[in-house]
């Protein structure tokens, strides 16, 4: 019978969409006004206003909307010739799970002249989805009233026509959950603001209304004269932006090595494009380098996990030639980062020759034999079965360690010459 | 460059980082693998070892804009570097976006006393205080690629660009340090 599918269909079909609605049935709701109010535009404003309402029943719902959709589902064959456009469109968008033509279907059949398997189906399990039903109605009533009154964000729809076609019982349930739903509803574009709102009345700063109504995307922001400040709006956005300054100026303290000294904009700044000129020569240093090692060695991109670190090592040092054997065993260049020493040293000095590249390049070298460790040694030698792929990760999962616990470092350790 | 205004929260960078040397070595070191195999006619003397380093350094700036992405720099850095490629006979030495000016020879150095703070001391006179930091960052928008463009001309974007910048930065320097390392 169509009974037993139907309930098996509901079955298996409410708890899939359960969740689906969950998650979907804000942003559902807004789209499928407004792609309904498009589809429904040839077409009597009855019944526009009915599949509307019905949907955003739907949308607002919470068990009955499984119903609506197993109904929809189950009925897609034959589409009324009035609502042929409509209905292809609106079948490939039940899997989304907030299909309101069951409640059209169901509050009045009569009326919508739909095909004999959506009547029966709708009118058919009282028993089981009764309740579901009734709430259905109720939502749709509410929801169609309560949109109907608020004008829904970008939609206008004609679902008060819609309203008044839905059954009438359980009026009074109705209208107090319908109460509850305006309420929300109404509020629910609304609840950022009077999130801000709250927030304000909280007595949280103004920095942080700022980065709340950021995030969320209000008309304006929300900020909070402080005690014993002016209060024209000129000086308060002037206060939000001098707190996001002084907010990124903190964060490139942090960055910036050996800034916790220094204090004031300009000193701070003037760091800051010390450090950024150091950088970009090493970048202009390292890529030179990197271009002699390529013309030099044929760059093979498999040699790389061939070579053990030591012997990478000990290459380095012998390119160089005047390795002072003193200044590797040097307490300072040693126990420091090497990443973070190399920086700092071309930080402080200004002009670079080439021998102190070269001394640079040693004191780096000598170093990292040390922290070879980190470059996980063992993994090199076995790389050489590895597919070079998986051996890709692996040494890029290494070289990030190396970059990222370098560059965190970094900002703790400074070397004093 | 387009008027929009973007914002550029913190948060994306951390997201960014984590994958910024996979990123960025899973583009240069194929190019620099198909810069190692030159044409069998090139020979190897000066002039091809400059190309090379034009080339080599043009494919390690490229890398980094690719690996950062989403950043206001990072895009016009990109754009720089496709335009000097389009203009690549009319350099004659190795390309860099950087231009160096004689700053620290006419910038007077000003450490302030630890007692102020950073938002400013209303002790000292404020243009004095303004006109220097205005130097500082007019410089500093030479220093970062994209600077001159109209969205740099607001403080919090460009000191929000610099903070992205410089981060990318040193993770550059960390990446191209560990794979000479490596070679």
């Amino acid at each position: 019978m169509l009974q037993c599918s139907d309930m098996t269909v509901l079955e298996r079909q409410r708890a899939r969409l359960k969740w689906q609605e969950e998650h979907f049935q804000q942003h559902q709701q807004e789209s499928y006004f407004s792609e309904l109010s498009g589809v429904f535009s040839s077409q009597t404003g009855h019944v526009q206003g009915f599949h509307q309402g019905g949907l955003m029943s739907c949308g607002g719902a919470a068990g009955g909307d499984s119903v609506l959709s197993d109904v929809m589902m189950t009925r897609q064959l034959k589409p009324d010739p009035g609502l042929e456009t409509a209905w292809p469109e609106l079948g490939k968008k039940v899997d989304m799970g907030a299909m309101g033509f069951g409640p059209c279907g169901y509050g009045n059949g009569q009326s919508f002249d739909m095909n004999q398997a959506i009547s029966r189906t709708s009118s058919c399990p009282p028993a089981m989805a009764a309740v579901e039903a009734v709430e259905v109605k109720g939502n749709l009533e509410k929801m169609g009233l309560a949109v109907g009154r608020e004008s829904f964000k970008k939609r206008k729809v004609e679902k008060l026509q819609n309203s008044k076609v839905v059954a009438e019982d359980d009026s009074k349930r109705i209208k107090a959950s319908e109460e509850e739903e305006e309420e929300s509803k109404i509020t629910g574009p609304n609840t950022k603001k009077s999130s801000n709102n709250n927030k304000e009345t909280s007595g949280d700063t103004s920095k942080e209304n700022s980065k709340v109504s950021d995030v969320q995307k209000p008309d304006y922001i929300h900020v909070r004269a402080r005690r014993g400040q002016a209060t024209d709006s000129h000086s308060l956005a002037e206060r939000v932006r001098r707190e996001k300054i002084s907010e990124r100026m903190k964060y490139l303290q942090d960055l910036v090595p050996g800034c916790n000294k220094i204090t004031g904009k300009a000193g701070m700044l003037d760091e800051i494009i010390n450090y950024v000129q150091s950088l970009q020569r090493q970048v202009e240093f390292l890529s030179m380098k990197l271009a002699t090692v390529n013309t030099r060695l044929d760059f093979d991109i498999d040699n790389l996990y061939g070579k053990d670190v030591f012997p990478s090592c000990t290459s380095n040092f012998s390119t160089v030639g005047n390795m002072p054997p003193e200044l590797a065993n040097h307490p300072p260049y040693v126990q420091f980062n090497p990443i973070q020493q190399v920086v700092s040293g071309c930080g402080v000095e200004m002009g670079i020759n080439s021998s102190d590249m070269a001394l640079r390049r040693t004191i780096s070298a000598s170093v990292l034999i040390p922290d070879a460790s980190l470059l996980n040694t063992s993994c090199f030698t076995g790389m050489q079965q590895i597919q070079p792929s998986a051996a890709w990760d692996v040494e890029l999962q290494n070289l990030y360690n190396v970059a990222f616990t370098g560059s965190i470092e970094g900002s703790d350790l400074k070397m004093e010459m | 460059m387009k008027e929009q205004r973007r914002v550029y929260p913190m948060e994306p960078r951390t997201i960014m980082q984590t994958s910024f040397a996979k990123t960025y070595l899973n583009y240069l070191l194929p190019e620099l693998a198909n810069i190692g195999k030159p044409a069998s006619s090139l020979s190897v003397d000066r002039y091809v070892d400059k190309e090379i380093e034009k080339t080599v350094r043009y494919e390690v700036d490229m890398a980094l804009a690719l690996s950062a992405q989403g950043f206001a720099w990072s895009h016009a850095l990109e754009h720089k570097l496709r335009l000097n490629v389009n203009n690549n006979n009319q350099v004659g030495k190795s390309q860099s976006y950087l231009s160096h000016d004689g700053y620290r020879n006419t910038m007077p150095v000003n450490h302030e006393p630890a007692t102020e703070k950073l938002e400013g001391n209303p002790k000292r006179s404020g243009t004095e205080a303004a006109a220097e930091e205005e130097e500082r960052l007019t410089y500093l928008r030479k220093l970062i690629p994209g600077g001159s463009g109209e969205m740099m001309l607001d403080d919090e974007i460009l000191l929000s660009e610099l903070g992205s910048y410089v981060s990318c930065l040193e993770l550059q320097v960390n990446v191209l340090r560990s794979v000479l390392q490596l070679n």
